[in-house]
């Protein structure tokens, strides 16, 4: 067994890019001492430590875990491939960064699953560890522990996880971590621990359930086999936002985060049904903060961290009922702090020009919309209630209240999608180029840049989507081609698109069943590793697992599902209902939009859990 | 009116750089809610300055940084802020108010003392200190802004012990003019030690000098 030492690291560390990302010992970081704590939780994010700390998810969990007397949380990230490979050689186990306490002292590992790609991280951060990385060979120490939005298609990491924690975290972690104390102090073995948690609601515990499959590889079955586990693991809900726990200090890192800010979330959840959006359809129903508690919590931040940007986070920030008090009372307070405030996430039918001055007042940042696909009849089917008026209004105003940098966010191989969409993109560059040039000279800001971007439709789990195919590599880089060929007519265009390789890996974990698991291991047996940084993108590796496994990727991105088909995610109730989801489909074919269910219910079938659709 | 900070940059923190160092600070004076000015400009941010930057790698005992102020307040009071708002890591060891007029510590800066532990060869390496320090002339190849230079650093050592089994005190010259860093010295001491590299050592700056010796922050 591998042993930490504290000499060794610093050996280390002389030799290895960016060491301060292993050494801890930030603003705020809690040190508790390690062997005093009940219940030892290491959060881990699996992604390098620039990524992770710029994570609100980690922030909130850190602080209701540490708030516990009894219980201790500390952070891990994905080493870089160089410090990872440094410490297998000196045969250094991965370490906490708070107490440098090796993981496998922890009586909890978990994982937060913020995208798919991250999936190898994940094997390689047990195994610098020093953890098996099967659940079935474990025995003894840590449980490992997973959550957050990718934890709603739990299966590709079924064989890997102990225990996923499906919806909100808030009360959920509160929950699991004392169910496992007052396990530890019964002296409960670990089944017996495991059972007793897969009660709680949320929980899912992948080892009391059982999945068969017809010859055509399509899923036969899935039950329960044991008594603890339920049929249905069902979402949890947080009800009351505003009351629940929020973190009043944040670690403030020394190496620059890629997000290095106080973030406010002012809602959560998203009533406007965009029929690809999986966060707007798992994080419903829409519940916001109020600006008094906001404020509070802004101005605790600001003491805790001396950070010089506010942001304001949620999935529609121009949906959010009070957001030009909010931004007022922001900008004013901190003007003199010399504190700005940012707004990312603005759909455009919701610009409010009144907010934007407000946020520009301290400092300008660039402007990001989203527009989603180039024609209206197109953004019908995916339910993006933006017209091509809404933009340009959008832009207009912008342009003459001082902002000349916008980006503009595309998907291409949308369900429905022609040659006319591509064309249609071009058009709106168009469009908003002559917008800046219609803002008086001496009212817009000088050096007009226009950035559009565009990826690649990944159809999710729990969208009206989720029975399409992808479309395959070749459609795929034809389409970019094309797009290129269109905006490289429209001049002042800059342009820029995702890796379809990285699009289609993503389609098969998002989608993918427990078989996926094994694709996963073989890849990271292959050496793939950090794949979504380019530089490490190990394409050939992943192709040879495919290869490895006798699993088809296209089963998984390119095959439609058809109505009656199980799906691997089935059996978690996540609030949207198949019904629902299926309607969904039937109208977007149809390019019928649906309105946001605050104007009047859409039966979602977030109704039936109690007390959640407020409005 | 202008703070001087003393500040010690422990262990730990010793693979921070001088950015994200200067970044912590400033962030941590904006939590201190001490009266700090700020500078004019469309991006305004604190005017911070160093003594001098502490390399990647390199922990400090008392580093010198000063602050200038946009109001009164006294030392006491100045320095029980900041202290609540610095990390353990980072604490703060002594403030002094000075005039606006004082010169800038960067300006009066002429040497400082580091603490080297040596990793491995030790022996050898300390061994070979008063053989170094009776040599008229010391050649070593200096980096500097305008390319590699040969230059003589003996008139730059004004003092190298070794104390203990493994660890080298030293002072040398740093500022403007002259700058011997620990490395040169280090290589000099190795090549008179005979060892085929530079062994791993820890290195600690202790004290940063200016006019007579004097530390820096007492002037």
């Amino acid at each position: 067994m591998k042993e930490f030492s504290e000499e060794r690291l610093e050996k280390l560390l002389d030799n290895v890019l960016k060491p301060s990302r292993y050494t801890g010992g930030e603003m705020n970081a809690v040190m508790k001492p390690f062997d005093q704590a009940e219940i030892t939780f290491a959060f881990c994010f699996p992604d390098s430590y620039e990524v992770g700390m710029s994570h609100l998810g980690i922030k909130i969990l850190y602080d209701i875990i540490n708030r516990q007397p009894w219980a201790l949380c500390e952070r891990v990230f994905t080493p870089w491939p160089d410090m990872a490979d440094a410490m297998r050689r000196e045969e250094l186990p991965l370490f906490s960064l708070e107490s440098r306490t090796p993981l496998r002292q922890f009586d909890i590992v978990g994982f937060t699953l913020q995208y798919e790609m991250c999936y190898t991280n994940i094997l390689e951060m047990l195994d610098l560890a020093d953890i098996p990385l099967f659940s079935k060979d474990r025995t003894e120490g840590p449980i490992i522990m997973a959550g957050g939005p990718c934890a709603y298609n739990p299966e590709p990491l079924a064989p890997f996880v102990d225990v996923f924690q499906i919806g909100d975290g808030e009360e959920m972690m509160v929950e699991v971590i004392e169910c496992m104390r007052a396990c530890k102090q019964a002296g409960k073995t670990r089944l017996e621990t495991l059972r007793a948690l897969a009660k709680i609601e949320g929980v899912y515990v992948p080892a009391f359930y059982e999945a068969t499959y017809h010859e055509d590889g399509t899923l036969a079955a899935f039950t329960p086999t044991d008594p603890a586990a339920p049929a249905i693991v069902r979402r949890r809900v947080l009800l009351n936002l505003d009351s629940a726990a929020y973190p009043s200090a944040f670690v403030v890192p020394y190496t620059e985060a890629i997000h290095d800010r106080i973030v406010l979330e002012i809602m959560r959840g998203c009533t406007k049904g965009c029929r690809f959006c999986q966060a707007g359809m798992l994080y419903r129903p829409v519940r916001e903060r109020s600006v008094e508690t906001l404020l509070r919590q802004a101005e605790e931040l600001e003491n805790a961290t001396g950070y010089e940007e506010i942001s304001l986070s949620s999935l529609s920030s121009g949906d959010y009922t009070h957001l030009t008090e909010l931004v007022c009372a922001l900008t004013e307070r901190y003007a003199e702090k010399k504190v700005s405030v940012s707004l990312p996430s603005m759909r455009l039918d919701s610009i409010v020009k009144q907010s934007l001055e407000e946020a520009q007042k301290v400092r300008k940042s660039g402007l990001t919309l989203a527009p989603e696909a180039g024609t209206q009849r197109l953004r019908d089917v995916i339910n993006k209630g933006v017209t091509e008026d809404d933009l340009i209004r959008a832009v207009t105003d912008a342009f003459e209240s001082g902002w000349s940098t916008v980006k503009l966010y595309f998907m291409i191989g949308l369900p429905t999608e022609t040659d006319e969409d591509l064309q249609g993109i071009g058009h709106l560059a168009q469009d908003v180029i002559s917008a800046y040039f219609s803002v008086p000279r001496n009212v817009r800001a000088k050096g007009l840049r226009i950035t559009c971007s565009a990826s690649t439709f990944v159809p999710k789990p729990f969208t009206p989507f989720q029975w399409q195919p992808q479309d395959t590599l070749p459609q795929i880089k034809e389409k970019q081609a094309r797009l290129g060929e269109i905006l490289h007519q429209v001049k002042g265009i800059n342009f820029n698109w995702h890796e379809p390789e990285l699009s289609m890996l993503e389609a098969c974990f998002s989608r993918g069943d427990r078989r996926m698991a094994d694709v996963l291991y073989a890849a990271w047996k292959n050496g793939c590793r950090m794949d979504s940084w380019s530089e490490f993108m190990n394409f050939e590796g992943w192709l040879q697992a495919f290869d490895q496994c006798g699993i088809d990727p296209a089963f998984y991105a390119n095959r439609p599902r058809g109505e009656k088909e199980l799906l691997p995610w089935d059996f978690i109730d996540a609030g949207v209902t198949r019904a629902f989801l299926w309607r969904e489909w039937q109208r977007a074919q149809r390019a019928e939009v649906t309105p946001d269910c605050r104007l009047g219910c859409q039966g979602c079938g977030l109704r039936r859990f109690e007390g959640v659709c407020a409005e | 009116m202008k703070m001087l900070v003393i500040f010690e940059k422990k262990e730990r923190l010793r693979h921070v750089g001088h950015l994200d160092l200067m970044r912590a600070m400033q962030r941590a004076l904006r939590r201190s809610s001490v009266p700090i000015a700020f500078s004019k400009g469309f991006n305004p941010h604190l005017l911070v300055t160093f003594a001098a930057p502490l390399s990647v790698g390199m922990a400090g005992r008392r580093e010198v940084m000063e602050v200038p102020l946009s109001d009164e307040i006294s030392e006491s009071d100045f320095r029980e802020k900041l202290s609540a708002a610095l990390p353990p890591e980072l604490p703060c060891v002594a403030v002094r108010a000075v005039d606006d007029r004082h010169p800038a510590p960067m300006a009066l800066l002429q040497a400082a003392g580091y603490r080297i532990c040596v990793k491995d060869h030790a022996p050898e390496l300390l061994a070979a200190v008063p053989a170094l320090m009776e040599r008229k002339e010391v050649m070593a190849l200096r980096k500097t802004k305008s390319g590699e230079k040969l230059t003589d650093i003996r008139p730059m050592i004004y003092d190298l012990r070794a104390e203990g089994e493994d660890t080298l005190l030293c002072i040398l010259a740093l500022c403007e003019a002259a700058t011997c860093k620990p490395e040169l010295l280090l290589d000099a001491l190795t090549e008179q030690a005979g060892l085929p590299e530079r062994p791993r050592v820890l290195c600690t700056r202790t004290q940063l000098y200016g006019e007579g010796m004097q530390p820096l922050e007492s002037l």
